[in-house]
């Protein structure tokens, strides 16, 4: 989920956005044909199911998944045309939306369950570190796989939360699948993982000390699906039929875990027996708006925007 | 992978000679067997140190099972056309890459006002790792083939050029004149006497574009997600699935060596009438 890098460049690509070509209406049976930018991650299960059952053929939408491997592309992806839409999580939204570039949200991307301890992100220690909650983790050693992004965020609001003071803190940048490694060498000393790695790490022996996506908002919306202004502007019509197919999308796979469970064998190579037996995210249907306003306050608090960013005016 | 990238760009500017393959000589002696060995002591390292505890064997599989997970590879679909996916751009991006710098070389190598006239700027684009560009392809072309050609023939063209570049200097000046003496014209000249001169200095550079347009084509594919053996590194990495992780990394190495013994038996071939090629077969 790199993406931060070229956050700054992304005006740029605003400015190609009118060479691009997508979204090609084929009229002999009426479809419309959609790229959607997206990572092949256990958060994208809804999009993965809705195709399969058949909800955007019902929209007349025949989809196209082009998944980066690190999201990088996604947002410069859907600025730029390249996408119609795209799979982003907010905090990179609203830095985008901070820097004036108009994306706007069309739907929940994934939630966080909720649930202190039974969360599909974890805040995780070594099995033998003297850490027994996040307030232990005062002016110590964590990686995120983003700096400046929804993981610093949520990690401070969880040594807040505990009582503890997080501007000590040290942050590393590493990437989820190095996390169980560096947490059970002592290289860090916690991490905030993911699934299929909070799973894959508590097997080797580590602790969860918090949910920090729980902390930081109940609730927390952690991701949409998301388009550029300029495509409600000119194609209202292909944005509201893919809306309602990934609105019923979602619920449906809220409704059956183990339509996404069998999903993730199609899109990840994720072992069986782990996708069985990881925390799935919520797919909650509704954008929960005062999360993502607490995210944006967070990000303020913590320098990542320098000025709150009008949340309503990106959510759908 | 920039180390191998600047690893390249160093020997090209040491102006190799041609002949001048000490190594490849000593190799091929009758050592072939200890280097068997070698490479058979190596695997089993791979096998023994997971195995003993020295790493831990979810991050490091024992050989065997990276070979397990490779026997599934080679059954699927998918992976095949993956396969496809990365040779395709590699060739597509190395031809063009090969044609560019054979026509820019021997244009800008023949007119030395036009060599003065490049040569700052040539030495200050050369050194610019190609990975830099990754965010410009990134916003240019996006998630397709033409992010990887970008990467690719910007890397491996210079490899040519610079190839090409120090072949057509090489002409021996008595050979030149004389060819002028007979009344040749600049288009026979080039045919017969700069073409040949430069013939095994192309091939030098081609094969060393070979193998940084492999490198860059993995690169483009697992750093940005387009579709080839480098998404699906990702792919595995990002899913927890070492032991195919490796598997495909195995792949890659050998699509190296099958890329670097392919040009060299074809470099054997085709300047069989060299002295740099005659000089390596053992007497």
């Amino acid at each position: 989920m790199k993406r931060r890098p070229l956050v700054s460049v992304l005006a740029a690509a605003a400015l190609l956005a009118a060479t691009a070509a997508c979204g090609e209406d084929d009229p002999a049976d009426g479809m419309t044909s959609i790229k959607v930018g997206a990572i092949p991650i256990v958060d994208v299960a809804p999009l993965h199911v809705g195709i399969a059952k058949g909800f955007f053929r019902e929209q007349k939408l025949n989809v196209e998944v082009i998944n980066a491997t690190g999201g990088a592309a996604v947002v410069p992806g859907v600025v730029s045309g390249q996408f119609d839409f795209g799979f982003g999580n907010v905090v990179s939204m609203i830095i985008a939306r901070s820097q004036g570039i108009e994306l706007r949200a069309l739907a929940s991307g994934n939630s966080s369950t909720g649930r202190q301890g039974a969360d599909f992100c974890g805040l995780v220690v070594a099995g033998n570190s003297s850490a027994k909650t996040a307030e232990d983790l005062e002016g110590k050693k964590i990686a995120v796989n983003n700096l400046k992004n929804i993981s610093e965020t949520s990690v401070r609001a969880s040594i807040r939360k505990a009582g503890g003071d997080p501007s000590g803190a040290t942050f590393v940048e590493l990437p989820f699948p190095d996390m169980p490694a560096a947490v059970a060498a002592h290289r860090v000393d916690a991490a905030l993982v993911v699934e299929p790695f909070l799973t894959l790490a508590r097997d080797q022996g580590a602790r969860v000390v918090a949910s920090s996506f729980v902390d930081a908002a109940p609730n927390l919306t952690v991701a949409t699906y998301f388009t550029a202004q300029q495509t409600i502007d000119e194609r209202k019509d292909v944005v509201d039929r893919f809306t309602a197919a990934i609105n019923k999308s979602l619920a449906y796979t809220q409704a059956n875990p183990d339509a996404a469970r069998q999903a993730l064998l199609t899109y990840t190579q994720i072992a069986p027996e782990v996708a069985n037996r990881l925390t799935l995210p919520a797919w909650p249907p509704q954008i929960n708006r005062s999360s993502v306003q607490a995210v944006s306050q967070l990000m303020v608090e913590d320098g990542l925007v320098t000025r709150p960013v009008d949340v309503t005016a990106m959510l759908p | 992978m920039t180390a191998d990238e600047l690893g390249a760009a160093a020997a090209t500017s040491a102006a190799p000679t041609p002949g001048a393959r000490p190594g490849a000589a000593v190799l091929r002696g009758g050592n072939a067997l200890l280097g068997l060995l070698g490479f058979a002591t190596f695997l089993a390292l791979l096998e023994v140190v997971p195995r003993l505890g020295l790493v831990s064997s979810d991050y490091l599989p024992p050989f065997s099972r990276i070979v397990g997970a490779l026997g599934d590879l080679l059954r699927e679909g998918g992976f095949w056309a993956a396969v496809g996916d990365t040779v395709w751009s590699w060739f597509l991006g190395l031809l063009i890459a090969v044609t560019l710098g054979i026509v820019v070389g021997f244009v800008v190598g023949t007119v030395p006002v036009l060599r003065e006239f490049t040569a700052s700027t040539i030495e200050f684009l050369r050194p610019i790792p190609s990975v830099a560009l990754i965010p410009l392809a990134v916003l240019v072309f996006g998630l397709s083939i033409k992010s990887t050609l970008l990467l690719v023939v910007y890397a491996s063209f210079w490899q040519v050029l610079i190839q090409v570049l120090y072949g057509v200097a090489d002409v021996d000046p008595v050979a030149r004149d004389t060819a002028r003496s007979f009344g040749l014209g600049r288009w026979a000249r080039t045919l017969h006497v700069t073409w040949p001169t430069a013939l095994p200095y192309v091939f030098t550079g081609v094969r060393l574009a070979a193998a940084v347009a492999l490198i860059l084509a993995i690169t483009a594919e697992l750093v940005i997600g387009i579709p080839g053996l480098g998404a699906e590194i990702g792919v595995a990495q990002q899913s927890g699935a070492v032991p195919r992780m490796y598997a495909l990394v195995v792949v890659t190495g050998v699509f190296g060596v099958v890329v670097n013994v392919g040009f060299r038996a074809l470099e054997r071939r085709l300047l069989s009438w060299h002295t740099s090629v005659r000089s390596e077969v053992p007497v």
